[in-house]
């Protein structure tokens, strides 16, 4: 079964900038890029970046802040009232 | 300046309870919501055990179908065991057994609903009891003056004042940070829960489930992987802890989708894909750091999921109402400092929850060990108890041929499962009954008998007749 994960989130818009990334304290290890489901990460000449959409898709988890060994990523949650939606969670 | 008793950041089920009893303690109660209302940032579908039942009935029993329409309880849970191969190798379905104690427990194991429900209904009575809730507002920093915590700050740096302040905020909270309690969990003591909502009609879902509620599947080729059977709908999600992923989550979850079985179970269901969810789940062998001046952390926010299998909705419960409790005493003392809140401690390892912590290093590492370890441990487990529960629904030999071809198989397993029973499922059995067991526990003396009582199982018979 072919599942369309873009079709299955649902985001309410207008949040600011809410995951920030310190790329001199990045090691390039690309664990933010592994963990992320929605595959908001890559990596670039070993430093990570996050996509330039990521709040329209992020899920709010907050793995890629836990994961960061050196800590060079900063999250917290977008705006009140904007952001992700569970209507079944 | 806003000003209360207390500040409870977060409305989930844990920091709605404690907004609660805070009310009903005459303290003048306020409790954040960073969603446009309770429940819609939470993806942890909610199972609530038969104890939630049992130590809050008044309220409980308030919860019906009409407030919660995706509520769904039954008795019967399913284990599924699939090899290496993909292949699903057998399955127990079991209901509540004899030794379980009380109603509802003896009825069903699980009563499951959706958090987008189940949240706004604890929530309202919350405000019912006169505490105010302030939806779409983050919380972002605590208040402090002269270096102590008096309180939080909103994104539009709005001021709210108040002598403590609980942390309800969920597994990356804030207020664990600025009070200084946690920056980060470390790796290992925090998982990551990829899961699909699925939607399927209620009445597919009885004819083919039945009253099945649960199913674990447990897996050679992917952690164990959840399913929750819902009124009109399922989750199926799996998660492990930050160190233990060395492919992306969703490849994994996947994995279970894919599996044939699977597909033939959603064509049956009629299910159909519904939400891509994802949360970061707190899993500890005991939490620590759990408050300090002016500051408690309950839920998730202060790592109370159960060690064994990480369920967080009613451990949120039990520590919201104690937190609620200590703070209306510790105001009334006027004493709110690190030592005056040490009763929050004191007081939820008197609980059924200090009663699943106390074993709570075994029962993760058991957890750590098996589910959650598919290639160094799954990939000779589900094989070996396939053995022993299906081996003998064969009759290519005759049947004392049989009998011995399964235990010469499952003889075969034991230099795996002998240091692996050593390591972990002793010591979990001697920490549950104590040292009465110690002494049977010592692994010298196993390791030297048992290995004998396994050589003496396929030797060669006596013929009864004949020659």
């Amino acid at each position: 079964m072919e599942i369309r994960n873009q079709d299955l989130t649902k985001h309410i818009p207008g949040t600011g900038d809410f995951i920030k990334i310190d790329q001199s304290k990045c090691n390039g290890c690309g664990l933010c890029a592994r963990i992320c489901i929605v595959n908001l990460w890559g990596i670039k000449e070993n430093v990570a970046f996050i996509r330039e959409d990521y709040k329209e898709k992020c899920l709010e988890c907050g793995s890629c802040f836990q994961v960061c060994e050196p800590s060079a990523i900063d999250f917290s949650y977008p705006a009140g009232g904007t952001g992700v939606v569970y209507e079944q969670g | 300046m806003n000003t209360y008793d207390i500040i409870i950041v977060g409305a989930g089920p844990g920091g709605s309870m404690a907004a609660k009893v805070a009310a009903e303690n005459g303290l003048k109660t306020i409790f954040f919501e960073r969603g446009r209302k309770p429940g819609e940032k939470n993806s942890s579908g909610c199972g609530l055990g038969p104890r939630m039942f049992r130590d809050f009935p008044e309220m409980m029993k308030e919860l019906t179908p009409e407030k919660c329409p995706s509520m769904r309880a039954g008795s019967a849970a399913r284990c599924y065991f699939i090899n290496e191969q993909d292949t699903v190798a057998g399955y127990v379905m079991s209901r509540p057994t004899e030794s379980v104690s009380y109603e509802p427990a003896k009825s069903w194991i699980t009563m499951n609903c959706y958090r987008s429900e189940f949240d706004p209904w604890i929530a309202e009575l919350a405000t019912n009891a006169g505490a105010e809730l302030k939806n779409s507002t983050l919380i972002v920093n605590l208040l402090k003056e002269n270096g102590k915590i008096c309180g939080v700050v909103d994104e539009h740096g709005e001021k709210y004042k108040a002598p403590i302040v609980i942390g309800a905020d969920g597994a990356i909270s804030m207020v664990a940070k600025q009070s200084g309690l946690r920056t980060k969990w470390s790796q290992d003591q925090i998982t990551v829960c990829p899961q699909y909502d699925f939607q399927a009609p209620p009445e597919k879902i009885d004819d083919i489930m039945g009253d099945e509620t649960l199913a674990v599947w447990w897996s050679a080729t992917f952690p164990a992987s959840y399913q929750v059977f819902f009124n009109d709908g399922f989750h199926q999600g799996l998660g492990n802890w930050l160190t233990k992923w060395d492919k992306n989550p969703l490849f994994y979850l996947n994995r279970v989708i894919n599996l044939k079985y699977y597909q033939r179970l959603l064509r049956i269901l009629e299910a159909k894909p519904r939400e891509l969810q994802s949360h970061l789940l707190p899993w500890l062998q005991y939490p620590y750091n759990t408050h300090t001046d002016g500051v408690i952390l309950i839920g998730d926010a202060g790592g109370f999921p159960c060690p064994l299998e990480a369920e967080g909705i009613y451990p949120a419960m039990v520590t919201g109402k104690i937190a609620a409790e200590v703070a209306a005493d510790a105001i009334t003392s006027d004493d709110v400092s690190k030592n005056g809140l040490s009763k929050f401690d004191e007081t939820w390892q008197k609980t059924s929850l200090g009663e699943d912590f106390e074993a709570g290093e075994e029962l993760y590492n058991i957890w750590r060990a098996i589910p959650f370890s598919p290639k160094e441990t799954m990939t000779w487990f589900v094989p070996m108890l396939m053995e022993a529960l299906g081996g003998i629904y064969d009759w290519s030999q005759p049947h004392p041929i049989r009998i011995r071809q399964i235990a010469a198989k499952i003889k075969s397993y034991m230099p795996q499962a002998l240091p692996f029973m050593i390591k972990y499922v002793f010591p979990l059995v001697a920490k549950i009954f104590e040292d009465d067991l110690d002494k049977m526990m010592d692994p010298q003396k196993l390791m030297t008998a048992l290995p004998k009582v396994m050589e003496m199982l396929p030797k060669k018979k006596k013929r009864r007749r004949g020659t």
